[in-house]
């Protein structure tokens, strides 16, 4: 008689427990919910004004084509003087800024070594670059990249800070608080990763100055790699997948101008180097509006051909520029 | 049975546990001596070896003292598997295939200017074979041998730079500027270091130099010295070609790269030279007629990669070919005088 009972009891329980258990559930799931930010954390606003995520990818910062005046090559062993002559030709500084722009320059800082080494982009160029915006009345230079090993020391051992401060630039370390997790349409690779972007918010115009570097993984450093630099994380996973990554970074970053420093070029052992002896002198400065032209072109400094360099035609495919530089009519001049 | 024999065994239980805890107590007291004696030796012998201790006798110290005027700056870092790319980023990966360990850093600034400055890096490669991997890899060309460090390394001075392979360890030194004053600071210290090493490890050491150097043997003469470059693993992008040396071997006026990585066995050779040829072959290159009757009889296979020649044959307990070659009688050529010293080494 108390058997089924019993077995009643125990199956009302079991169904009251059941539900209760099936409440909690859908009301954790329904506070997770609320608290979910599809953004993520993103960037905060600090006191230098940064903020702003750019879940979409960065902001375009490219201005409008002018066939025939796309990329610039200068001979020349004076990087001040075949900088200002590459970007004359191209149209001169005003034609890229305006008065009253804030302009970001991304430099390669990713090494604490000496100028003289050629791993970083050399201070005479961001001087150079510098000055010319201010010249083209910018409201403001900010100097920045996302040095992972110590940036302090790679921006002062560089020599990069101190010629950034001179010219009249401010010069701005990564914080963690700067990166914001991005997507870039259509990519495989950058899918909610994080991005060096809140000095990127307020910004109106980006140059990327790279110097000219063999690399041991991608066989070549120039415009399109230096976009590496903005990747935050434990970025050395692309590492496996280097052709992708920086054809993805060459469609995630639109700048306004590129330029190409192949006054010494790293012949061996880059991306560091660490012997003057893996530089030759090549004395030649590319500007460009389109990465991949300068990129094919600084690929003849190296003794490669751009078909050795699977990432631009990745990047050409998929519309960031051609690999056919010769075609774009290129500016040429020498400069003593 | 065991009930009724229960009160006689428990009286003479008694009575051994009464001396049984007797002499327990004098043996614990005995032994608790002992121990507490062990300790204090113990302590002792940390204490002295901790006053002269020698990192030398565990490789390299990692971490120098000051040189003449330069004293370290900044503080010592170490870098391991995980972390390696945050201080060398894409170059990274080629030290991890060749076994890396850890790469320890410290940067040194001379007292009296400033702009002098020099950056050590001690990379453990895990063991000799591994370091002159690397530092082969990178060697650059018209460089000024380092010799004469007191133990057995392989190194050289490249304008501002000094790079050893000294027993387990590659080890850089670069500096900010070319300066002969740097060169010899960086000079001393590489001396110093090969000097703390210990006289077992420094025969360690040059026992594990000679057996390079006699791998290197292994190459022709007329081999050009100083370019030999070791691939631990993957050679020419091909997984089954391990320990494999590389060197510039010169045929009147044409430069060709010749290699050889000695196998288990002879059947074992055979089977790596058919797998590198297959693999080719699966990538794109074309089978060429062989002209020289010695490679042929070697049973040698020549290849059009793209434009490039390539040769591999078998011997005895070798792979050995040739790589990327330009010219196909100079490259057929240096494959004949390869193949003739292997000859002789196998024999």
């Amino acid at each position: 008689m108390t058997e089924p009972n019993q077995e009643n009891i125990a199956r009302r329980q079991l169904l009251i427990r059941g539900v209760k258990a099936a409440a909690s559930i859908a009301a954790a799931v329904g506070v997770a919910r609320w608290l979910y930010d599809p953004k993520g954390p993103g960037a905060k606003e600090d006191e230098t004004g940064f903020s702003g995520t750019f879940a979409k990818g960065l902001p375009d910062f490219s201005v409008p084509r002018k066939d025939g005046h796309i990329i610039s090559i200068i001979q020349g062993a004076d990087r001040t003087k075949t900088v200002s002559k590459a970007i004359e030709l191209l149209g001169g500084i005003e034609r890229f800024i305006k008065p009253g722009d804030v302009v970001i320059i991304k430099p390669n800082a990713g090494f604490a070594t000496p100028a003289l080494l050629g791993a970083t982009t050399h201070p005479d160029v961001i001087g150079a670059i510098v000055k010319l915006c201010y010249a083209a009345k910018a409201k403001k230079v900010i100097i920045t990249d996302n040095s992972i090993n110590d940036p302090a020391s790679c921006f002062t051992i560089s020599g990069i800070a101190e010629a950034a401060t001179t010219a009249g630039a401010e010069v701005v370390m990564p914080k963690d608080s700067y990166f914001g997790p991005v997507t870039l349409e259509g990519g495989s690779l950058i899918k909610d990763w994080p991005v060096y972007c809140a000095p990127f918010a307020k910004a109106s115009k980006l140059i990327g100055i790279a110097p000219l570097k063999n690399h041991h993984r991608s066989a070549a450093s120039m415009t399109m790699k230096n976009w590496y630099g903005l990747l935050g994380g434990r970025r050395n996973v692309f590492h496996q997948d280097i052709n992708n990554i920086i054809a993805e970074l060459a469609m995630l970053v639109k700048p306004t101008l590129v330029i190409l420093d192949g006054t010494t070029t790293m012949m061996t052992n880059g991306p560091t180097g660490g012997s003057v002896s893996d530089l030759k002198k090549t004395n030649t400065m590319i500007a460009s509006c389109d990465m991949v032209a300068a990129d094919a072109f600084g690929s003849t400094l190296l003794n490669l051909k751009p078909a050795d360099l699977p990432y631009l035609s990745i990047a050409e495919k998929a519309g960031v520029g051609t690999a056919d530089y010769e075609s774009l009519k290129p500016l040429r001049a020498e400069v003593t | 049975m065991l009930v009724f024999g229960a009160i006689p065994i428990k009286a003479g239980y008694g009575k051994i546990m009464h001396l049984i805890s007797g002499r327990a107590r004098t043996l614990e007291s005995a032994v608790g001596v002992l121990i507490l004696l062990i300790m204090v030796a113990t302590a002792i012998g940390v204490y002295v070896i901790s006053r002269d201790y020698n990192m030398a006798r565990f490789g390299i110290a990692s971490h120098q003292e000051s040189q003449g005027d330069f004293t370290p700056v900044g503080k010592a870092e170490t870098y391991n598997n995980d972390n390696l790319y945050e201080k060398i980023d894409g170059k990274a990966p080629m030290y991890q295939e060749a076994g890396f360990v850890k790469l320890d850093t410290q940067r040194f600034a001379a007292k009296s200017n400033s702009e002098l400055s020099f950056e050590l890096y001690t990379y453990d490669m895990n063991n000799a074979k591994n370091a002159f991997s690397v530092y082969s890899r990178q060697k650059r060309a018209d460089v000024t041998d380092l010799s004469d460090l007191g133990a057995s390394a392989f190194g050289y001075v490249a304008g501002n730079a000094i790079c050893l392979s000294l027993g387990r360890n590659y080890i850089e030194m670069i500096g900010s500027a070319e300066s002969n004053e740097l060169v010899d600071v960086m000079k001393g210290m590489a001396k110093d270091m090969s000097a703390k090493f210990e006289p077992r490890d420094k025969d360690k050491i040059a026992a594990s130099t000679s057996s390079l150097q006699a791998e290197l043997g292994y190459f022709p003469e007329g081999t050009v010295a100083g370019t030999w470059k070791l691939q631990i693993d993957n050679a020419f992008g091909f997984d089954g070609l391990t320990d494999t040396y590389s060197a510039t071997y010169k045929i009147g006026d044409k430069a060709v790269s010749i290699f050889l990585s000695k196998r288990k066995d002879a059947d074992e050779a055979k089977t790596v030279a058919k797998n590198y040829y297959d693999f080719l072959i699966t990538n794109g290159a074309k089978a060429v007629a062989v002209d020289s009757e010695i490679l042929k009889s070697a049973g040698a296979s020549v290849v059009d990669f793209y434009g490039a020649f390539e040769i591999v044959f078998p011997a005895g307990v070798f792979v050995g070919g040739v790589h990327e070659a330009n010219d196909k009688q100079a490259a057929e050529k240096a494959a004949e005088v390869l193949i003739g010293r292997l000859k002789e080494v196998n024999d």
